[in-house]
């Protein structure tokens, strides 16, 4: 069942340009995506849209079928979506411990947010350990973790993530991989946006390729990983790129 | 010895005022990223109200803040919603809030003129020359009584801040505006409040300064030049800055006009300014430029 469809969506921002052109993509609950597609595709700016930080101008965005399109960010949040953005978005000054309280701002019970808050320390035990420091002080690796488990705050039904591993040395984006598998487990319907091709198709089910802010393909992404032919056509020097990337690793 | 010390004490409760009309100032920044020119011209307009309550109805310039106080909040309500969703999601909205403002405040500058005419005014309540002597510390009461009020007021914010839900929204708009509001925090709403209070602050301190400040319309020139001056030296949109860099530079000012006469104090905050410019333009808490 769709859970998200995006219909003939146009988006841009302030006093800019069009920047994504009637895109269309469907996602059904329980599954896991990927976007995608070259530096400036517009890539972050269809999760903007969904996410209500920008307004779609033309299109319709909508959520089990009614229109979510140019809600506020809250309200967008309070229905189930919520986003961890390409920059992580910490509160730099608060510690770990306040970041994940304000992960639970629209929880009225302070109760709850404790209890939710034992259970993402369960689930990242560095950040237990790290209570108490400031956000801004830690690295990349524990602040794309603590971006993860302050978004599981809010107990969502699909988490779009702009690219969770940039930045990250190979072993540390791999743990954050490991993670982001667990959130499927969780039954989180997931949009996934990543630069490393290879790591986001295999971490997904369905591919979006965005280019110029047209949507290009939507394939299986084991398809477009296994297709000779695709691979070539769009993907040629990214999947090199990715490729160049792993066998770094190994 | 005595004289370092009576100096810095009139420089400290001079502080006190100038720490509570700079939060207002730089909450505005911090939250809203608004540079507020208008700041000044709304203190001397609550200079005003608290004038005209005292030669009207004869109250006290302190229970004229209870007037000044909720009338600044609602009006920083009505101008934030008029005025600012027009410009918000501009790539220069900064830029363009100090034209808003710049403007805003000769409006408002020229209806005071016009209603008020151009000549000093000010409250006199009875306790404006007293003093209280300690040892050989000279107090004057009217000082003494408007920092300790915004000492209060200033704790008041401090408590708002960090002991209530929405003082936790407001303090997270600060940090990370995106993170706010992809935690839920409606940014709208909470800027509205942020300005709102930023507005009760210089009402407040329109209602403190009508005693110790002789008013006419166009002071407010020199009130913003001063406040910018605070607020920059503690780091723009750090309250804890704002407040320090206030008793830090009102001290200061007033060991300059101790030495070198009253007419040097003004040069201390530009002098200060300049310099900071110079060494650390983040200010004492400012947080570096990020990218
Ligand atoms: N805040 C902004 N204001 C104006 N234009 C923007 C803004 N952010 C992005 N853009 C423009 O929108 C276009 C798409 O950007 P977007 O960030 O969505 O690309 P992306 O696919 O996520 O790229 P990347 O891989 O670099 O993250 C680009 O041309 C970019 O210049
Ligand atoms: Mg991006």
């Amino acid at each position: 069942m769709a859970l998200l469809e995006l219909q003939e969506v146009t988006s841009g921002y302030a006093f800019g340009p069009d920047i994504l052109q009637s895109v269309s993509l469907t996602v059904d609950e329980g599954r896991a995506y990927c976007i995608i597609g070259p530096n400036g595709a517009g890539k972050s700016t269809v999760l903007k849209t969904v996410a209500g930080l920008l307004r779609p101008r033309e299109g319709q965005v909508l959520l089990d079928g009614t229109s979510i399109g140019g809600l506020r960010p809250d309200l967008v949040l309070a229905a189930g979506i919520c986003y961890v953005p390409q920059d992580r978005s910490l509160f730099p000054d608060m510690t770990v411990k306040e970041n994940l309280v304000m992960g639970g701002f629209l929880q009225p019970d302070r109760k709850v947010v404790s209890e939710r808050i034992e259970q993402i320390f369960d689930m990242f035990p560095i950040l237990r350990s790290r209570a108490g420091q400031h956000a801004g002080t830690m690295s990349g690796g524990e602040q794309q973790m603590l971006a993860l488990g302050r978004a599981l705050m809010t107990q969502p039904r699909m988490m779009m993530i702009d690219e969770p591993s940039l930045g990250l040395a190979p072993q540390v984006a791999d743990q954050i991989f490991e993670t982001i598998a667990s959130l499927r487990q969780m039954g989180i319907t997931l949009l996934l946006v990543e630069q490393n091709v290879l790591r986001g198709l295999e971490a997904t089910q369905d591919a979006f390729l965005l280019d110029l802010g047209t949507l290009r393909l939507e394939a299986p992404s084991d398809r477009i990983l296994d297709d000779p032919r695709i691979r070539e056509l769009y993907l040629g020097r990214q999947l090199q790129r990715g490729t160049e990337a792993e066998t770094r690793e190994n | 010895m005595s004289e370092v010390a009576q100096v810095m004490i009139l420089g400290l409760l001079q502080g006190g005022v100038y720490a509570l009309m700079a939060s207002g100032l730089t909450l505005m920044f911090g939250v809203m990223r608004i540079v507020n020119l208008a700041h000044g011209v709304f203190i001397i307009a609550a200079c005003y109200v608290a004038y005209f309550l005292f030669v009207g109805p004869g109250w006290d310039p302190f229970a004229s803040l209870l007037v000044t106080i909720p009338l600044f909040f609602l009006l920083g309500m009505v101008i934030y919603r008029s005025l600012f969703p027009r410009i918000e999601g501009s790539q220069r909205f900064s830029e363009m809030t100090v034209l808003l403002t710049f403007g805003i405040a000769l409006v408002v500058e020229g209806f005071l003129s016009y209603f008020f005419t151009g000549t000093f005014r000010s409250t006199n309540p009875p306790y404006t020359t007293d003093a209280i002597l300690i040892g050989d510390l000279f107090i004057p009461t009217a000082q003494l009584y408007a920092s300790m009020t915004s000492l209060i007021l200033l704790l008041a914010l401090w408590g708002f801040l960090f002991l209530t839900r929405t003082g936790y929204a407001v303090r997270a708009t600060m940090q990370n505006r995106t993170a706010a509001q992809i935690v839920g925090v409606n940014v709208r709403r909470i800027s509205t409040i942020a300005f709102a209070i930023g507005m009760a602050l210089a009402g407040a301190s329109g209602s403190l300064i009508s005693f110790l400040y002789p008013f006419f319309p166009n002071s407010h020139w020199r009130w913003i030049a001063i406040l910018l001056a605070l607020i920059v030296l503690g780091g723009l949109g750090s309250l804890k800055g704002a407040v320090v860099g206030a008793l830090m530079l009102a001290v200061a000012a007033a060991f300059v006009s101790d030495m070198f006469g009253a007419t040097w104090a003004p040069i201390t905050f530009f002098g200060a300014l300049f310099l900071v410019l110079l060494i650390r333009p983040q200010g004492l808490f400012g947080r570096e430029a990020r990218v």
